[in-house]
Order: C-alpha cells, then sequence, then structure tokens
C-alpha cells in the first residue's frame, strides 16, 4: 500500500524481528510452491493422460495407472507437506509476535508516568493487545494466504501459457477483468463491513447499556421509549446487514456468471482450434478446468487487503510507542545514603507541559520522623508535590533532597523502597490477598505480610473472607468495600516498611467507619517514620505535627492546626468555606 | 428440543417465501449440473469429429444460457434465504429487548450483563446461520450432490461414481469431527488473549503503583506467564487447523486420482466415453464445495440447539414483578408512605435483610435513613419501587397496598435518584428529561437549576445539547449525581427518593441542593445517606443497623440519645465524643453560632450558619 505514509523506522522496527527468521521465511516460501504447484498440476495431468495416453491410435492403460500412481505419491507428499509448513509458518508467526509484544509490554513498563497520564489508558491497552493481534493476524491469515493466492495466480497462468501462447493471453483478459471486479467489491464490502461492525456496536453498547440501568427505565416507566431506541439502531443494523449481504451475492453470482461465460467463450474458440487441429482435445480441457481456478486465489488477496490495511496501522502505532522515551533514568554511578527519613524541597518547580508550572518555587524542610499534612483546594499541587517525591515526575527546576541526597542520584530501587504511597484509588491486582500484598514478589516471606496486614487493622476482615489471605480477588476486587480496598492497600505498603509513607487522599472516599480503622492505622504505623498525608478530612489533618497548606502551587501557610486558624489566612478560609470537608476531588 | 421451535415456527410462517427460495437455489443447483454434463457430450461430438462450427456455437450458447438461468436461480433464492435469516435476527433480538424490559431486578442479579449480551450476539447469529446457511446448503448442496450422482450413475458408471465420490464424503465427515475441536481450541486461545488483555489493563490502570513500588520487573513476569500460555494454545490450534487445512485437500485429490487412473483405465477399456470421463472429473471438482459446506452445516446444527434452548429459555422467563391478576387500584399516587411490620430476604437467600420495619411518612414530610453498608437501607427502595416484591401487607402507599397498584402507575407517582447517579449516554437534555418522549428544554433548565448543576452544563461544548459519556464529555461523580437528581425533578412526582445521591457533592453544594428541594412543595421525600449532613433536617430520621431500625426521632432527639447516630455524628464532625460540652451547641435548637468559641464548631460542620432556613 501507500508506503509513503508510514513514519520512519515503521519497518525499521519490523525487519530485525524478521531477519532473524530469514532463512525460515525462505524456506517456506519453497514449501508454499511445492504444494500449490502440485495441487494446480491437476487439469494439466488429465490433459496429459488424454493426449498421450486416450485420445491417441494405441492407448496405453498401464501408463494411465502408472501416472495415477506417481501423482498419489505426489499428493501424499503434498498432504504432508502443507501440515508441515502450515505449522512451521504459524510458529514462526507466534514467535515474532511473542518477541514483540514482551518488547513492547517491558518498553511500556519503562516509560515515566508523564506518558500514562497524557495517554489513554485504553490507548496503551489496544496497542499491547489488538495491534500485535493485528501482527499476529499478518503473519497467520496475510502472509499465507497471500503467498499461496499469488502463486497459484502465476502458476495458473504458467500452466496456461506452456498449453497455448494465445488462449493463455485471452484467458489473462478475463483475470484481469476478475481483478478489477474483485477489487471493486472489496473496497464497497470494505465499507458496508465497517458500517455493519460500527451500528453492530452501536446495538449492542445500547443494550448494554439499558441491561445495567434497566432499574432506572422500569423505574421512570421508559421500556417503551427504550424499545423504540433500540428499534432503530436494531434496523439500521438490519438495513446495513441486507445490503451487505445483497453485495457479496452479487459479487459471488458474478465470478459464478463470468466462470460459464469463460467457459462458454472457451468452447467457442477452443473448439474450433480443436476442428482446425490448432491444439489437441486435452489442451482445451486444461483450459476449461483451469479458467475456473482463477477466482479463488485474487478474492482471496483482496480479501486480504484489510489485513494488510490493519497490519500497517497497527505496526505504525507499536513503532510510535516504542519511539517513546522514559524521562525519568537512573543516573550512572548512583548511590544511596544512609536512610533516615529526611525530606527537602530545594526551590523545586514542576510542568507538566512547558509554560503550565504547577509547583513554583517550593522550598520544604522535613525532618525524619515528623508528621506533616497537606492541604490545598483540588489543582493546589498537592498530589504533584507527591509525584516529584516519588520521582514519578522529575522537577523542571530545582531540587527534591532526602538524606542529603538529590533523589536524581538515588538508585531507582532504594528510593522506592524508601518512599512508599498509599494512593486514593487502591490499586488491587487479581490474584490472592497475600500475592497483592506482598505484590507478587515471591521473594518476601508470608509472616511480613502477615505482620504488616496486622498493623494496619486490615487482619480481622481478610479472616472473614472465606479463604482468608489465599482468597482471590476477582476483577479490580469489586467484592470488596472501598474502605477494605483502602486497608489492603495501607497493609502493601507497609510490608514494603517504607522511611518515607505518603497518604494521598487516602481516606477521601471512605464512609465513616472504615475512616475509623484508617485513622487508628495512620497513627500506629507513624512511629519511625515521615508521614506525609494530603487529606481533606479535619480529622486526619488535625493529628499532624504541622499543616502545609498549598495554593495555585505555592506554599502559602504551615504551622499548627491552630497556629494556622489563630492566624486568620488562607487555611482558616479554606476552612470555612468547607472544602476541607469535601468528600473527593472531581 | 423446544428451542427448535423459535426456528420451526419462523420458517413456517414465512413458509411459502421459504419454499420459493429453496426451490429456486435448488433448481439453480439441478441446472449446474447440467454443464458438465454438456461438456461431456461436446467432448464426444468433438471426438467423433461431429461437430460443426454451427454446433460448436450451440453448446456455447447453451452454457451461456444455462449459466445465465442457473446464476439468476440461484441469486434470487439466496437473497430471499438469506433476507429472512436477517429479519429473523433482527426480531428475535427485539424480543429479547422487549422481555428484558419486563424482567424485574430480581434476575439482572442472577445474570451478569457480559452473558445476556452474548445472547443477543452470538446466539442470536447461531440462529441466523442456522435458517440461511443452514436450508441453503443442504437444500442446494444435496439436490447438486443428487443430481450429479444421478447423472453419474445413470448416464455414466456407477462403480467410478462410488470410487471417485468415496474420498469426497469423507470431507463432511471430517468437519464434523475436527470442526468442533478447531472451535473449542479457538475459543481456547481467545480466552488466553481475554487473560492477557486483563493483565494489561491492570498493570496500566495501576501503573501508579507499580512504579511506586518498583514493581515494572513482576509486571513484566505476569505479562510473559500470560504470553506463553496464548503461545501454546495457539500452536494447539495451529495443529487442529493445520491437518485439517491438509487433510480436506487430500481426499479432494485422492478422489481425483481415482477418477484419472480408474476412470482413464475405463475410457481406454471403452467402458465410459472420453466424454464421460471429462464430466466425471468436473463433477468432482464442483461437489468438493457443498461437500465442505455440508460439513460446516452439521457443525452449526449441532451448536445451534445448545443456542436454541438458551434464546427460548430466555424468552420464557416469567418475570417476577408485574401487575397482579383482578382489579387494580386506577388512581394516581398521594404521597403517603407507610411501612407496617416489614421483614423481607431476597428470593434465594438465607439470610433476612429487614426486620420487622414500620414507619410512616405523611405526604410533604421528608424521611431520612441512615446506616452503614449492608444495613438495607438500598433494600428498602428496592421494595417501595417495587424491584423487588414486598411480602402482601407490609408496604403501603395512600393507605393501599402497594402490590395492589399497576406497576406503571405506582412508577410514575415516584422519582428515584440512584446511588451511582446512572445515566444514560445520551445528551444532557434527554438524560435529564428522562421520563419524557421529547423533553422539554426549559423544564430541565429549571431541574438542572434547583441541582446545581446548570452552570457546569452551560459550560459544556454544546450545553444540554452536549452527549454524555464516551463521545461527549465526562462528568465527574458530582456532576452526575447532580444532573440523576435533576431527571428527578425533572420528572415531577409526589414522591421523591434518594438513594446516597449525594455522597459525591461537596457539602457546601449538598446545603444548598439540599435546601432547594426543600423549596420543593408537596412532595414526599426520602432521603438515604451515611453523611449525616445530608438527613439532619430530616422531619424523621430512621437509623437501621443490619436490618432493623435502631433508632428514629428527629435530628435533635437523636443526638440526645447517643446511640449509633450520635456516634456517627461526632466521628463526621470530628469531634470526640467525649466532648460533652459543646455537643448541645450542635443541636438545630441553638441559633447562630457567631462566638470565638463557636467558631471553631461552625467550620466542623458549616452549615450549622445557615440554620435561618431550617
Amino acid at each position: 500500500m501507500n508506503t509513503q505514509r508510514l513514519p520512519p523506522g515503521t519497518w525499521g522496527f519490523f525487519s530485525p524481528y524478521i531477519q532473524r527468521y530469514r532463512l525460515r521465511i525462505i524456506f517456506l516460501l519453497g514449501l508454499i510452491i511445492t504444494v500449490v504447484t502440485i495441487d494446480l498440476a491437476q487439469p494439466y495431468l488429465v490433459k496429459e493422460a488424454i493426449d498421450r495416453y486416450i485420445a491417441v491410435a494405441n492407448p496405453n492403460a498401464a501408463a494411465i495407472l502408472r501416472m495415477a500412481a506417481i501423482y498419489l505419491g505426489l499428493v501424499l507428499f503434498s498432504f504432508g507437506l502443507t501440515y508441515y509448513q502450515d505449522i512451521l509458518l504459524q510458529y514462526t508467526g507466534q514467535s515474532i509476535v511473542r518477541a514483540i509484544r514482551v518488547d513492547l509490554f517491558k518498553h511500556i513498563q519503562s516509560l515515566s508516568l508523564r506518558f500514562f497520564d497524557q495517554t489513554a489508558s485504553g490507548r496503551i491497552i489496544t496497542n499491547v493487545v489488538n495491534d500485535t493481534e493485528a501482527l499476529n493476524n499478518f503473519f497467520t491469515q496475510f502472509l499465507t494466504n497471500t503467498l499461496r493466492g499469488v502463486l497459484s495466480l502465476f502458476l495458473i497462468m504458467f500452466f496456461m501459457l506452456r498449453l497455448n501462447v494465445t488462449i493463455a493471453l485471452y484467458c489473462f483478459i478475463l483475470v484481469l477483468a476478475i481483478v478489477t471486479i474483485s477489487f471493486f467489491f472489496q473496497r464497497i464490502l470494505r465499507k458496508i463491513n465497517g458500517q455493519i461492525r460500527s451500528r453492530l456496536a452501536t446495538a449492542i453498547a445500547f443494550l448494554a447499556e439499558n441491561l445495567n440501568g434497566m432499574a432506572i427505565v422500569q423505574i421512570f416507566h421508559q421500556e417503551a421509549k427504550q424499545q423504540k431506541e433500540f428499534d432503530n439502531r436494531n434496523q439500521a443494523l438490519l438495513k446495513a446487514t441486507i445490503k451487505e449481504n445483497r453485495i457479496m451475492l452479487l459479487f459471488f453470482n458474478f465470478t459464478e456468471l463470468f466462470g460459464d461465460l469463460g467457459v462458454a467463450a472457451l468452447i467457442w474458440f477452443g473448439g474450433q482450434a480443436v476442428i482446425r487441429e490448432a491444439i489437441s482435445f486435452g489442451v482445451l480441457y486444461a483450459f476449461v478446468g483451469y479458467i475456473r481456478r482463477f477466482f479463488q486465489p485474487v478474492v482471496m488477496i483482496t480479501q486480504q487487503l484489510n489485513t494488510l490495511q490493519s497490519t500497517i496501522v497497527a505496526t505504525e502505532r507499536i513503532a510510535r510507542t516504542l519511539q517513546e522515551q522514559p524521562d525519568i533514568k537512573e543516573f550512572s554511578g548512583a548511590s544511596a545514603p544512609v536512610v533516615r527519613g529526611q525530606i527537602t524541597f530545594e526551590h523545586a518547580y514542576l510542568a507538566y507541559r512547558p509554560g503550565q508550572t504547577i509547583l513554583n518555587d517550593i522550598c520544604l524542610a522535613i525532618k525524619p520522623g515528623e508528621r506533616v499534612g497537606f492541604v490545598g483546594a483540588s489543582g493546589a499541587g498537592k498530589t504533584s508535590l507527591m509525584n516529584l517525591l516519588a520521582r514519578f515526575y522529575d522537577t523542571t527546576k530545582g531540587s527534591v533532597i532526602i538524606d542529603g541526597k538529590d533523589i536524581r542520584q538515588w538508585p531507582l530501587v532504594d528510593l522506592k523502597r524508601t518512599v512508599g504511597i498509599v494512593q486514593q484509588d487502591a490499586t488491587l491486582f487479581s490474584g490472592t490477598i497475600l500475592d497483592n500484598l506482598r505484590f507478587f514478589r515471591e521473594e518476601i516471606p508470608e509472616d511480613r505480610v502477615l505482620a504488616a496486614s496486622r498493623l494496619v487493622g486490615a487482619e480481622p476482615f481478610i479472616l472473614k473472607l472465606p479463604q482468608g489471605y489465599n482468597t482471590v480477588l476477582s476483577e479490580r476486587a469489586s467484592t470488596l468495600s472501598a474502605g477494605e480496598r483502602q486497608l489492603l492497600s495501607f497493609a502493601r505498603a507497609m510490608v514494603f516498611d517504607p522511611k518515607i509513607l505518603i497518604l494521598d487522599e487516602a481516606t477521601a472516599s471512605l464512609d465513616s467507619e472504615s475512616e475509623a480503622v484508617l485513622q487508628e492505622a495512620i497513627h500506629k504505623v507513624s512511629a519511625g517514620r515521615t508521614l506525609l498525608v494530603i487529606a481533606h478530612r479535619l480529622s486526619t489533618v488535625q493529628q499532624m505535627d504541622y499543616i502545609v497548606v498549598l495554593d495555585h502551587g505555592k506554599i502559602v501557610e504551615s504551622g499548627t492546626h491552630s497556629e494556622l486558624l489563630g492566624r486568620q489566612g488562607y487555611y482558616q478560609r479554606l476552612y470555612q468555606s468547607g472544602i476541607l470537608l469535601e468528600e473527593a476531588v472531581f | 428440543m423446544s428451542g427448535w421451535r423459535i426456528v420451526w415456527s419462523y420458517v413456517y410462517k414465512h413458509r411459502f417465501v421459504y419454499f420459493f427460495g429453496v426451490m429456486l437455489v435448488a433448481a439453480s443447483s439441478l441446472l449446474a449440473v447440467w454443464i458438465p454434463r454438456l461438456l461431456g457430450s461436446f467432448t464426444d461430438s468433438l471426438q467423433h469429429g461431429s461437430l460443426s462450427f454451427s454446433g460448436i456455437a450451440n453448446f456455447a450458447w447453451m452454457i451461456i444460457v444455462i449459466g445465465i438461468i442457473r446464476v439468476f436461480a440461484g441469486w434470487s433464492g439466496r437473497i430471499l434465504v438469506h433476507r429472512h435469516g436477517r429479519i429473523l435476527t433482527y426480531k428475535l433480538r427485539q424480543e429479547l429487548f422487549l422481555k428484558w424490559g419486563t424482567l424485574s431486578q430480581a434476575y439482572y442479579h442472577r445474570q451478569s450483563i457480559g452473558n445476556l449480551l452474548s445472547h443477543a450476539l452470538s446466539d442470536v447469529e447461531v440462529v441466523r446461520e442456522l435458517v440461511t446457511m443452514g436450508i441453503n446448503v443442504s437444500i442446494g448442496g444435496l439436490s447438486m450432490l443428487a443430481a450429479a450422482l444421478y447423472m453419474m450413475v445413470i448416464y455414466m458408471d456407477w462403480r467410478l461414481a462410488l470410487a471417485g465420490l468415496g474420498p469426497l464424503v469423507a470431507i463432511p465427515v471430517i468437519i464434523r469431527y475436527l470442526g468442533p475441536k478447531i472451535r473449542n481450541q479457538f475459543l481456547r486461545s481467545q480466552a488466553a488473549l481475554g487473560s492477557m488483555a486483563q493483565t494489561v489493563e491492570e498493570s496500566i490502570s495501576g501503573i501508579r503503583a507499580v512504579k511506586a513500588f518498583g514493581n515494572e520487573r513482576v509486571s513484566i513476569n505476569r505479562f510473559e506467564q500470560k504470553i506463553d500460555t496464548i503461545v501454546q494454545e495457539k500452536i494447539k490450534f495451529v495443529r487442529l487447523s493445520s491437518l485439517f487445512g491438509s487433510l480436506v485437500p487430500l481426499m479432494a485429490a485422492l478422489g481425483f486420482i481415482i477418477v484419472m487412473g480408474y476412470g482413464g483405465f475405463l475410457t481406454i477399456k471403452k467402458v465410459i466415453s472420453l466424454g464421460d470421463f471429462i464430466a466425471f472429473t468436473l463433477y468432482l471438482a464442483m461437489l468438493r464445495m457443498p461437500l465442505e459446506q455440508f460439513g460446516r452445516v452439521l457443525n452449526i446444527i449441532q451448536g445451534a440447539s445448545a443456542s436454541l434452548n438458551r434464546l427460548s429459555e430466555l424468552l420464557q422467563v416469567v418475570p417476577a414483578v408485574t401487575d397482579r391478576q383482578g382489579a387494580l387500584l386506577n388512581r394516581n399516587v398521594r404521597g403517603e408512605v407507610k411501612i407496617e411490620k416489614l421483614t423481607f430476604r431476597y428470593p434465594g437467600t438465607e439470610r433476612d435483610v429487614l426486620t420487622d420495619i414500620s414507619f410512616t411518612v405523611k405526604p410533604g414530610q421528608t424521611l431520612g435513613i441512615v446506616g452503614s453498608i449492608g444495613s438495607g437501607k438500598t433494600t428498602l427502595v428496592d421494595l417501595l419501587l417495587r424491584l423487588y416484591d414486598p411480602p402482601e401487607g407490609t408496604v403501603f402507599i395512600d393507605g393501599e397496598d402497594i402490590l395492589s397498584y399497576p406497576l406503571a402507575r405506582l412508577r410514575q407517582g415516584i422519582a428515584y435518584v440512584p446511588q451511582d447517579g446512572f445515566l444514560f449516554s445520551t445528551t444532557v437534555l434527554e438524560n435529564i428529561g428522562f421520563s419524557d418522549e421529547e423533553p422539554d428544554r426549559e423544564r430541565a433548565e429549571h431541574s438542572a437549576r434547583i441541582t446545581m448543576v446548570y452552570d457546569d452544563i452551560k459550560r459544556f461544548p454544546e450545553d444540554f445539547e452536549t452527549e454524555i459519556g464516551e463521545r461527549g464529555v465526562r462528568l465527574s461523580g458530582g456532576q452526575k449525581q447532580r444532573v440523576a437528581i435533576a431527571r428527578m425533578i425533572y420528572k415531577d412526582a409526589p414522591i421523591h427518593i434518594l438513594d446516597d445521591s449525594l455522597s459525591a457533592v461537596d457539602t457546601k453544594t449538598e446545603r444548598i441542593i439540599l435546601k432547594n428541594l426543600r423549596g420543593i412543595k408537596n412532595k414526599t421525600t426520602i432521603v438515604i445517606s451515611h453523611r449525616l449532613s445530608a438527613i439532619r433536617h430530616a422531619d424523621k430520621i430512621l437509623v437501621l443497623e443490619e436490618g432493623r431500625i435502631v433508632g428514629r426521632g428527629n435530628h435533635a432527639e437523636l443526638i440526645k440519645s447517643s446511640g449509633l447516630y450520635s456516634r456517627l455524628w461526632y466521628m463526621q464532625s470530628g469531634l470526640t465524643e467525649g466532648a460533652e460540652s459543646i455537643k448541645p451547641v450542635v443541636t438545630e435548637e441553638v441559633g447562630s453560632l457567631q462566638s470565638g468559641l463557636t467558631e471553631g464548631i461552625g467550620f466542623i460542620q458549616p452549615d450549622v450558619t445557615e440554620e435561618g432556613d431550617a
């Protein structure tokens, strides 16, 4: 297709994978040629039989049987070859796709948070799952079918030319007609199939939504209205499928009709040629046999164009992802200092996009073991501050220093071990609770996990679950309440025993009773740790040694709760406006 | 077998169309069989040298005419049959949707939506294949096979016919045998792919956690495991499909070899003519495709039983909540809600969710219900809305048993806001005006103003016409809830029910919305919340715990009684229970709080300062 459109490097990224299997691919090509030739020899063989042994003065029955026996051998050979070739091809394709998938996923995992914040997660998932599957289809469908189709076409042409050049050239006109018609129909079909897919998707999405919200439909007594809405979508789908069917049948019958007309023409011209003894009868027969075999490969090739198209798009997307570079890199010669938990922000600036400064000249010194609360309206920069500390992002200007060393000079592993985060939306993975708590790191002993879960008070509810710690969490842990999920996430952080613990709105979406358990947990774990708490709830912030108030990316106030209230400043205003009691940020 | 009735009754209903279509397809097949025979005669005449140019022209014309007729007959027959197959698909989907509209929540709790969708998708498609491909192929293919066999046996040689067709008959058998295996293995590899997709989704949506813990290596390992499973399953699939892909051509080739060898031999021995020999080879090539299709149809028929049974079962589900038999109250709801000694458990469960609940709400009154998760608050609403039927004589509206109202009347009388503020992915206007066929813009705007979402909507790209969801704006949790409340107000029903509908709205906005709601006169309002600020102004408050009422009264009374309610109150307002001395100050009786001491309390429960309107 139009290769100019591809960004540089699209096939560049592809080729090393193929290079690795170059010899095997050439070998496969040889196999396919052999198989196709054996299959296509049939009309030619009949021609040979007729012209040499049957329609001659002294027919030779033994020779015919011998020919049949030889062909039987070839056919059995071809059977084995087809089987072997197919498996080999698929295996090669699978190996290549596997390698691409693993490389792609590794690369994505190495990217920094900026990439994930700026790219819709759906797109990344599509990239890893569907785009690579499109490559898979390329190898398993496109390559096999196209190779077979093209080779068949050329072999038929070859056999025809060997039979009789003039008639062969006439037949090629027919091929041209078939190819043109095929392209034409495939283009229409591609369009209408796209329409069907999108209409089906619309209908199914509507259905899914209404099944989910059936209670609402019933309570508002709108069944009839929704039924009508569904009917519209369903009918649109019906129309498209009927149209598709009509075109499909038109195409199919066109090829049938062309076949019959081709045979009639052959009889007309070929028959005359036979009478004039310009060609033998066997040749005419072989032409009749071949002419119908034109259609299948042509249709096959034109159908594969869809696959090619989606492969190109998929390849482009994969290549683009692979070109993304991680922002956060470990400096060579990085080493960790003795960890105590002291944090210093030194004139730290952060802009997610150039020119849009989110954090502005942050200067802050936190002593080991201190408990600091962070408050501010949504968008004030609280989470961004934590993004810096965890090195999700690097500062645009200024630095973040932990225990006397710029965090960019820390080995990443040590930094992650030192800074632990409990987030607002507790992310859990499918697997057992135990595995979730140790984040699937088998090397972490079970008793350490149990101790952490006891410490935060998660154990009572875990033991109430059917399999205790071995309970398998289903998708997104939907069976657990928000509070329970939050406790698990808390316990998970404690398994890794971080010296610095960040609680990022960890209590925001909880009901009061779960919050009480968490409050208790916060209290318990804060011993011997530097604790940074972002919270909206007054009750959480009040306990802290001091509170940092942020507004528009700047620190506007800091001090203890009562100091801040006494100051009658921004904190007090926040307070009265009720923002401190807001339960979640939108 | 009952499922087959769906197909039979449809086919029977359209029997003339089907008869006509099938006849055309069969006629087309029979004509197609004539062409090799013609070519055979052509060969023989050519052989005998008895063919003139005009004789050739005759043959050519005959083939053209037969070709055209057979193509058009087959074409029109297929169009008829296929078209009706697609209409059946459409009708089945309509019927399913109609059915689903009548089924109650009890049903939806038992079913996964994904499962139901697969009925509408794949089961329906299977039925379509059955009534299109199934019918076409079995009639068209079988008549072709029969006609070819007839020609071969009567005009040519039965021994050659049997020998040549022998291997071909194996084709449907192979398909019948391998087809389902291949399909199962295909599904297994698809499942492996799905499981990989889930792993990817998890690790991408949880990337902050992965990065925070430096856990990329673990993610990659998990991913690699999934990939290996995919490769394994795919290879298994390939083994089967390659076997299939090489066996079918082998059978066709074996048939060809027999015809070439044995047929050539018979030709030389003058048992059959050269023309017969030619015709034989052509028949063999012609029959391969219908036989392959026939095998596939056998698989469709086999798989269809399951789909048909699922569908017919689904279409026969009896809704758990329906209008009662006999005379029903044909009057509008005014708004008095009374519950008497209600004990309820969900059908098919062992545990009472509600035990001995009794209360009354008079028209225009507001009832608040609090309780922790699982205390039975939502169940109470389910019963009032008759999403589940309560036991007889326990739930009354305007003094009459709720069961004696027609569902339509009852639901006309109640407007409801669900917990998650469920919205449809239509426009904002259509969502707010959901209770109307054609939503009224002005009324929707008015409702949006009451719920403080008007300004938000005005900021959307196409204000009230903005699509919600995928293609439009994504609403925040709070916006969703406020739109859902606007939808309730738009409906203008005498009874309002809000099920924890303000949980994602900040307290300040919550306060204003509640105030606005109180401004709407003559509405019986039931507010459920675990946030006490949402219900403290209610005329009456019920405290639920494990399905029982453990406290009732208004806010002040409940605070005084120092039960669960007052505990929750202190916890939520950030005070400790020990702070007895300030306790009275928080209650409504105390007017405005301006002094230095009370200022501290003011921020704890900011809406205390707005008591004037309470």
